[in-house]
C-alpha cells in the first residue's frame, strides 16, 4: 500500500472500492479541469481581443467616413453622417457635431453619452477596457472628427459574453461529467479488480457459516493463484481437523458403549437386590445409578452428535409438525398442554431427528427450567414454528447463543448437582435444525420464563 | 413361562451381564460366543428369540440373520454398536424382527422381546377367516398367504403387517398405528424398521415392488391396500 492511498484510507474511512472510485474522480477532475482552465483562459482572450480588433476596424473606418463627409459637406446632419456608417445592432454610435446629437444603438442616453465623449477625447489610451455604461459593458472610443464634432462609438460586448458564459457553462459541465465519469469508471474498475476478493469473501463467509467444503475456483491471475491456493489448503485442513475430532468423538462414543451395556445391566441386577444390601451399599448404588444414567445418556448423545453425516444422511419426508410434536409430549410429558394454530404445518423433516429435537426442548425444560408451561406449533411468514415455553428464570441474553453449545449448562455451575443431562442436549437441537435449514433460539416468554423457537420451512404442497 | 433366548454376542462380560439381567426378567439366555455356534445351538435345542449381535468374528452377524431366516421364522432382534441407518437397515434387511442399540438395558429388551412373541399369538379381536385383495389371499387363522395358487412364506412380522394393512380394507394405515399395533411399542419415530418390513414384504407380495399396487404409499401418513 503506497504512502498517498493511505492517506486516503484515513481521511475517507469508505471501503476500497468507493476509496478507488473517488481516486478515480479526483483524478478526473484535476484533467479536466486543467484542460478547461487552459481552454477557457486562451479562447476568452482570443474572443476578446478578436472583438476588441473589431471594434477598432469598425471604429477607424466609421470616423475616417464621418471625418470625410464632415469635411465635405460643413453644417452636415450628423443623422445624415451616420446613415453611412456600418455597425453591429449592439453598438451604438454617436455623433455630436455642431451641439446636436445622433445616436443610433441602444444606449441613447445624450447626458452620459456626452460625458463618456467628452473623457474619451482627452484621454484615448484605454480604449482596450471595457467600461461599464448604462448598465452595459462596452468598449469605448472617441475621436474629435472636428472642431466641433466628437464621434463615439460604445462596441457592446453583451454577445461576446453570452459567448464566453456558454463556453464556461459547457467547460463546467464538462468537468462535472469527468467527476461522474471518473466515479462510475473508478467503481467499475475496482470491482473488476476486487471481483476476486468478492468471492473469497463468499466462500470465508460459508465457512464461517460452518460449511467447510467451500473452496474457491482456480483464478486464471497469477497474484491470485496464490492467494486461492492458501485458502483452500486451510479450509481443506480445517475440514480433515474437524472431521478427525467428529471421527475421533464418534469412536470414543462407539467404543464406551460396550463397557456401558456391562456396567448398565450389572447395575439393573444390582438395583433388584437392594434389599440385600446395607444402607452405605444403598446410598452408593443410588450414586452410580443416577450417574450411570448420565453418562449413558452422554454416550449416546455423544454419537449423536458426532455423526458422520455425509454417511448418515437425512432422511426427508413430509410430516406434520403438529401430529409430530404431540406424539412426542404425550409418550413424555403428558402435561405438557399442546396448542395447535389450524392448519398445522407441514415439514420436511427426518422424522427421528425432529422428535430428538422436540424431546430434548421438552427434556431441557424440564431439567433446568421448572417444566414446560406450553407448546405452541403454528405458521409464521412462511415457516413452521414451534415454540417450547418454560417456568424458568429465563436466560440471560448474553448466554443465549452460548446455551447451544456443546457442555454449556444454562444454569451454569449451582444447578450442576442435580443435573442428569448430557450437556449436548441444546447443541443436538441446534445441529439438527440446522441440517433441516431451521433456525432456533431463544427468547423471553411474554410473563417470564423462556421461549424456545424452532423456525423449519415448510414443505412444498403435496400433491393433490 | 420361562421365555429361552440364544444371545449371540462375543464381548464375555456383555454376555454375563445380560443373561444375569434378563434371567431377572424371567428370560433365561443360552450363551453364544461366535455364529457359528449360534447356528449350531439354534438347530439343537428351542429357543423363542435370538439376540444377535452384529460385530461377531468369523461369520459375521448379517450372515447368521440370514442363515436363521432362511431356516424358519425365529424370531430375530439384533444388537448394533451403532445407530447408524446403514447398519439397522442391512439387519433388518437380513431378516431381523427387530433391533436394539447398545448400550442397550435389559428392561427395554424383554419388553421388546415379550412383544415380539406376544405377536406370534395375537389376542384382541379375532381376525377375519379371509381377506382378498386381487390376486392375494390370506388366512389369518391359519397363517397362510397365497398368491394366486402359490403359496408366499412371510414371517411373522410380515404376516402381521400384511394383515394390518389388508385388514384396513382400503382405509389409509398410519405409521404410528403399524407401529403399534405390530411391534406393540412407541418406536421414538424412528420409521426404518417400518419401512424395511415394508419393502420386504413388498419384494413377497408385489408383481412389480417398484410400482407397488397391494401396499401404497400414502406419502407422510402410512399406508393403504385397495378395497377388496
Amino acid at each position: 500500500v503506497t504512502g498517498p492511498s493511505r492517506l486516503v484510507a484515513r481521511l475517507l474511512p469508505l471501503p476500497l472500492r468507493w476509496r478507488v472510485a473517488v481516486a478515480f474522480a479526483v483524478a478526473s477532475v484535476l484533467i479536466t479541469g486543467l484542460l478547461a482552465l487552459v481552454t477557457w483562459s486562451m479562447a476568452s482572450d482570443y474572443m476578446t481581443d478578436q472583438r476588441q480588433q473589431s471594434a477598432q476596424r469598425q471604429f477607424a473606418a466609421n470616423s475616417r467616413l464621418v471625418t470625410s463627409a464632415l469635411r465635405r459637406h460643413p453644417g452636415l446632419d450628423p443623422h445624415e453622417a451616420l446613415l453611412q456608417l456600418e455597425y453591429d445592432q449592439d453598438d451604438t454610435v454617436a455623433l455630436q457635431a455642431g451641439g446636436r446629437w445622433a445616436v443610433d444603438g441602444p444606449l441613447t442616453d445624450l447626458p452620459t453619452l456626452g460625458a463618456v465623449a467628452a473623457r474619451r477625447v482627452a484621454d484615448p489610451a484605454d480604449s482596450t477596457v471595457p467600461e461599464v455604461v448604462g448598465g452595459q459593458r462596452v468598449l469605448v472610443t472617441a475621436l474629435q472628427v472636428a472642431p466641433d464634432a466628437r464621434y463615439l462609438e460604445l462596441a457592446g460586448l453583451t454577445d461576446l459574453g453570452h459567448t464566453l458564459a456558454f463556453l464556461r457553462t459547457v467547460l463546467a459541465g464538462g468537468v462535472a461529467a469527468g467527476v461522474v465519469v471518473g466515479l462510475v469508471l473508478g467503481r467499475w474498475a475496482a470491482g473488476q479488480a476486487l471481483r476476486p476478493l468478492t468471492e473469497l469473501n463468499r466462500a470465508a463467509e460459508r465457512v464461517a457459516a460452518g460449511d467447510l467444503r467451500a473452496r474457491l475456483s482456480d483464478q486464471g491471475d497469477a497474484d491470485l493463484t496464490a492467494l486461492a491456493h492458501t485458502f483452500n489448503r486451510t479450509t481443506a485442513a480445517l475440514e480433515q481437523r474437524v472431521a478427525r475430532d467428529t471421527r475421533f468423538a464418534a469412536d470414543v462414543s462407539h467404543e464406551l458403549r460396550s463397557p456401558l451395556t456391562t456396567m448398565v445391566n450389572a447395575l439393573a441386577v444390582l438395583n433388584r437386590r437392594t434389599r440385600e444390601l446395607s444402607p452405605t451399599g444403598k446410598h452408593a448404588l443410588r450414586l452410580l445409578t443416577d450417574d450411570m444414567a448420565r453418562f449413558q445418556q452422554m454416550v449416546v448423545d455423544l454419537l449423536e452428535i458426532s455423526r458422520n453425516h455425509a454417511v448418515d444422511e437425512l432422511e426427508l419426508e413430509p410430516c406434520d409438525l403438529a401430529e409430530l410434536v404431540r406424539h412426542t409430549v404425550t409418550a413424555r410429558h403428558e402435561h405438557a398442554p399442546l396448542r395447535v394454530a389450524q392448519p398445522p404445518p407441514t415439514v420436511l423433516a427426518d422424522r427421528r431427528r425432529l422428535d430428538r429435537v422436540v424431546a430434548n426442548l421438552l427434556d431441557n425444560a424440564e431439567r433446568h427450567a421448572g417444566g414446560v408451561v406450553l407448546v405452541a406449533v403454528s405458521r409464521r411468514d412462511g415457516r413452521a414454528r414451534l415454540e417450547v415455553d418454560d417456568a424458568g428464570p429465563g436466560v440471560p441474553p448474553e448466554l443465549r447463543g452460548q446455551i447451544f453449545e456443546r457442555f454449556t449448562r444454562a444454569g451454569l455451575g449451582g444447578s450442576r448437582d442435580r443435573d442428569t443431562g448430557s450437556g449436548l442436549g441444546l447443541a443436538l437441537v441446534a445441529q439438527h435444525i440446522h441440517g433441516h435449514d431451521g433456525t432456533v433460539w431463544v427468547e423471553d416468554r411474554p410473563g417470564g420464563g423462556s421461549r424456545f423457537v424452532v423456525e423449519l420451512p415448510l414443505a412444498p404442497r403435496p400433491r393433490p | 413361562m420361562g421365555i429361552t433366548a440364544l444371545l449371540v454376542e462375543d464381548d464375555a462380560r456383555i454376555r454375563e451381564a445380560l443373561s444375569l439381567a434378563l434371567a431377572d426378567e424371567d428370560i433365561e439366555v443360552t450363551p453364544a460366543v461366535s455364529g457359528e455356534q449360534a447356528l449350531e445351538l439354534a438347530r439343537e435345542q428351542p429357543t423363542d428369540v435370538v439376540l444377535l449381535d452384529l460385530m461377531l468374528p468369523g461369520v459375521d452377524g448379517l450372515t447368521v440373520c440370514r442363515t436363521l431366516r432362511d431356516r424358519g421364522e425365529l424370531p430375530i432382534i439384533i444388537i448394533t454398536a451403532r445407530s447408524d441407518t446403514r447398519d439397522v437397515i442391512a439387519g433388518l434387511e437380513a431378516g431381523a424382527d427387530d433391533y436394539v442399540t447398545k448400550p442397550l438395558v435389559a428392561g427395554e429388551l424383554a419388553a421388546r422381546v415379550r412383544a415380539l412373541l406376544r405377536r406370534r399369538a395375537p389376542q384382541g379381536e379375532p381376525p377375519p377367516e379371509q381377506l382378498r385383495v386381487g390376486e392375494l389371499t390370506m388366512r389369518p387363522r391359519h397363517g397362510v398367504v397365497t398368491k394366486g395358487d402359490q403359496p408366499l412364506h412371510l414371517t411373522r412380522t410380515e404376516f402381521r403387517l400384511l394383515l394390518e394393512i389388508l385388514g384396513g380394507r382400503g382405509r389409509i394405515v398410519t405409521r404410528e398405528e403399524l407401529l403399534h399395533r405390530v411391534w406393540g411399542y412407541d418406536y421414538f419415530g424412528d420409521t426404518r424398521l417400518l419401512d424395511v418390513h415394508i419393502r420386504r414384504l413388498r419384494r413377497k407380495v408385489e408383481d412389480n415392488p417398484d410400482r407397488p399396487d397391494l401396499i401404497r404409499t400414502v406419502r407422510g401418513v402410512g399406508y393403504q391396500s385397495p378395497p377388496p
